[in-house]
This record gives structure tokens, sequence and C-alpha cells, in this order.
């Protein structure tokens, strides 16, 4: 636990790092975003059509209500923490990587509807919004990480030998070579 | 301790809906949540006294030609600096007001996972987990107040502070870390190292 500890830290430091250089903002953290906002817009107006996306904003023709996908609100702090706890926990690597796959899905499913809840939040009660934006979804993307890890933790495959086939009797019938 | 998850898995139990020990786990989490946010809310002012006070001290002994006096008022932590707004406002200073709200959101997280988790002394493991996340809303603060004196005032501002453009990234750095990574994740640490035998087991049920 101690190693997975100090591995999880460890690249949660390096990985938060690298996304705060310019060349991965512009690259990718920006494209991102605007990716989510888009998305976002493009899940909305199936049933709300005066919705659209320009850049990393969200934004009502009707209202005029907007709202920004700033960082912290992308997901991407969220991926990097589920990345660094999948390749901290020693595993195999295909299980990583398809743990890391469906944790993407599932971290980013959740900040989908985290930013339509708060698309219309906003419109709703601007001091409900804050609380949510600020506190309330906060806890429950991280959340998300945790069960998806544990989740993947139950898939693995025991190394320690709880797996292994129970030991031969000790007594009864000789073994014989 | 009991909770509306305990009762509605109780309930779930009684219809013939088997739910895997890491269902009944999320259920009791998401049931817990809003009566830990709720108490995290109305006891800031006592609750995060000590993250203020840790602030305090680290603003006093680090940056003690900066900070002058801080004072919390409810979940606000205000720094008197020594520093001037500008020629414009004569005899001014620089105050500079933090929410400790915003960084310590992770403590109701945490108590609900604990809650949920019905492991050992919970109440010891609150305390454990509550000691162990002040430092970390301590360090939003004190990143917070450094972020707003060195980064985002007016440049006239930012002149007397004297930080070197290494330190103004160092800061950027550490404010970034403490409001983006650290609230949220501080404690899903905590909690995992804390229920290391609840997890095995968790894990054996699978």
């Amino acid at each position: 636990m101690i190693r997975f500890f100090i591995w999880f830290v460890a690249l949660l430091a390096l990985l938060f790092g690298l996304e705060l250089t310019p060349w991965l903002q512009r690259w990718f953290v920006e494209p991102w975003t605007g990716a989510l906002a888009h998305i976002s817009a493009m899940l909305v107006t199936g049933f709300d059509p005066g919705v659209t996306a320009a850049g990393k904003i969200l934004r009502s023709t009707t209202s005029g209500f907007a709202v920004s996908i700033e960082a912290g609100c992308n997901g991407v702090e969220a991926t990097i923490v589920l990345i660094a706890a999948i390749f901290a926990f020693p595993s195999p690597w295909t299980h990583r990587l398809v743990g890391l796959a469906a944790g993407v899905v599932a971290v980013q499913g959740l900040n989908i509807i985290r930013v339509i809840s708060l698309f219309y939040l906003g419109q709703w009660n601007r001091d409900v919004f804050e609380w949510a934006h600020l506190y309330v979804w906060q806890a429950l993307i991280m959340l998300d990480v945790l069960i998806v890890w544990l989740i993947w933790v139950r898939t693995l495959p025991r190394i320690d030998g709880h797996d292994a086939p129970p030991p031969p009797p000790t007594s009864g019938a000789p073994v014989t070579a | 301790m009991q909770s509306g998850a305990a009762e509605l898995a109780n309930e779930a139990a009684s219809v013939g809906v088997h739910l895997s020990p890491l269902t009944r786990f999320i259920l009791a989490v998401l049931a817990w949540l809003p009566a830990t946010f709720a108490i995290w809310y109305f006891a800031a002012p006592i609750l995060l006294w000590p993250a203020a006070l840790l602030a305090e001290v680290a603003g006093r002994t680090g940056f003690a030609d900066l900070v002058r006096i801080v004072e919390q008022t409810r979940a606000v932590v205000t720094f008197t600096t020594t520093l001037k707004p500008g020629q414009a406002i004569a005899g001014g200073i620089v105050t500079v007001d933090v929410n400790m709200l915003l960084y310590s959101f992770g403590l109701p997280l945490f108590a609900a996972l604990t809650l949920a988790a019905r492991e050992g002394n919970r109440i010891r493991t609150l305390l454990i987990g509550y000691g162990v996340l002040l430092p970390a809303v301590a360090w939003g603060i004190v990143a917070d107040f450094l972020k707003n004196i060195a980064i985002t005032a007016p440049l006239q501002v930012v002149s007397q502070t004297g930080f070197a453009a290494w330190e103004r990234e160092a800061i950027a750095f550490a404010f970034q870390f403490g409001s983006l990574i650290l609230p949220a994740v501080a404690p899903a640490i905590v909690w995992v190292l804390t229920h290391r035998e609840f997890l095995e087991r968790m894990r054996s049920s699978a």
C-alpha cells in the first residue's frame, strides 16, 4: 500500500505538472474542453434546441445564460487522478489499459452530466448553481473516480496467492511421485 | 449510527433484491453525503477554525513581511497585508478574503465515505481524517492568498511583494494544485489508507 501511495503521488504530480504546460494546454486541454462543450450542446439540443456551443462556452440562445467550462470542470484533473491510481496499482498492463478506457468513459460521462446540470441550475437559481458548482459536483466527481477505481480493483486477478488452488491435504492418502 | 442508505439496503433485502457490497457501499455514501455536507456547511466556522489558524501561522512565519493580521469571519479568512493599493488610495492597505469552503469540501466527502464503510471505530477514523486533512485545507487558503497578491493583483501591488519570477511560477503551481487536486484527492487518499481492510474485503467479495 505504501508503494502504491508513493507511485500514485509521483504520477499525480508528474501528470498534473504536464497538464499545466502551455503546449499541453494548447494542444490537448483546450480542444478537449471545446469538445466537451460541443458534446454537451449536442446532447441538450435533443430536448432544448436553443443551446449552442462556441469554444468552451455553452450558451442558451433563449435566456442568454452561458457557462464557460474552465479548469477543474473539464474532467481532465479527475482523469489524471484515475490514471495515476490505475497505473500505481500493481496489475497486468492489459487490465490497466482496459480499466483506463472504461474509467475515462465513466468519468467523462458523469462530467458531461455535471456540465449540463450546472447549465440548467445556473438558469434556475444562481445560489444553487454556485453550491453545486463549487462543492457538490467536485465531491461527486472524485467519488466517481474512487468508485471506478474500486470496481476496477475488484476485477483484477489476485497475485498474492488468494486465487491459487488450496494446498494438498497433510493427512490421508500419501502423495506418490 | 444508522443512515437512510442502511434503511434502503434493508428494504431492498426485504423485497428480495440482492445488492453487492460495493453497491450497498455506494448507496450508503450517497445517502450520507447530504447530511455530511449540511453539517460541514453550518459548522464550518468551528470546523475550519484550526485550518484558519494553520494558515495564519504559515502566513506569519513564511511571509511575515507581507502579512499583518489574519482574521476569520465565519468560513472566510481575511489577510490584512502590509501592501499599499497604490497612490490613488492614500493610506489604504490591501486585504485578501479567502473562502475556506472552496478548499474543504473534501471533509464531508471523507466523512460520508467513512460512515458508509461502517468499519471499526468510525469516530476515531473521522478524527484522524479531520486532523490529516486540515493542513491540505490550510495549503489551499495560503496558496489562494499568495496567488491574489503575487499574480492577480494590480501591477503596483504585485511589484511590492518582491517575488521573483520563479517564485510566482511556484505560487501559481501551488494554487492550481491546492485548488484543483488537493481538496478532492486528499480525502480519497486518507480514506483508502484508513480503510485497507475494508478494501481488501471488498476485493475478496468480487
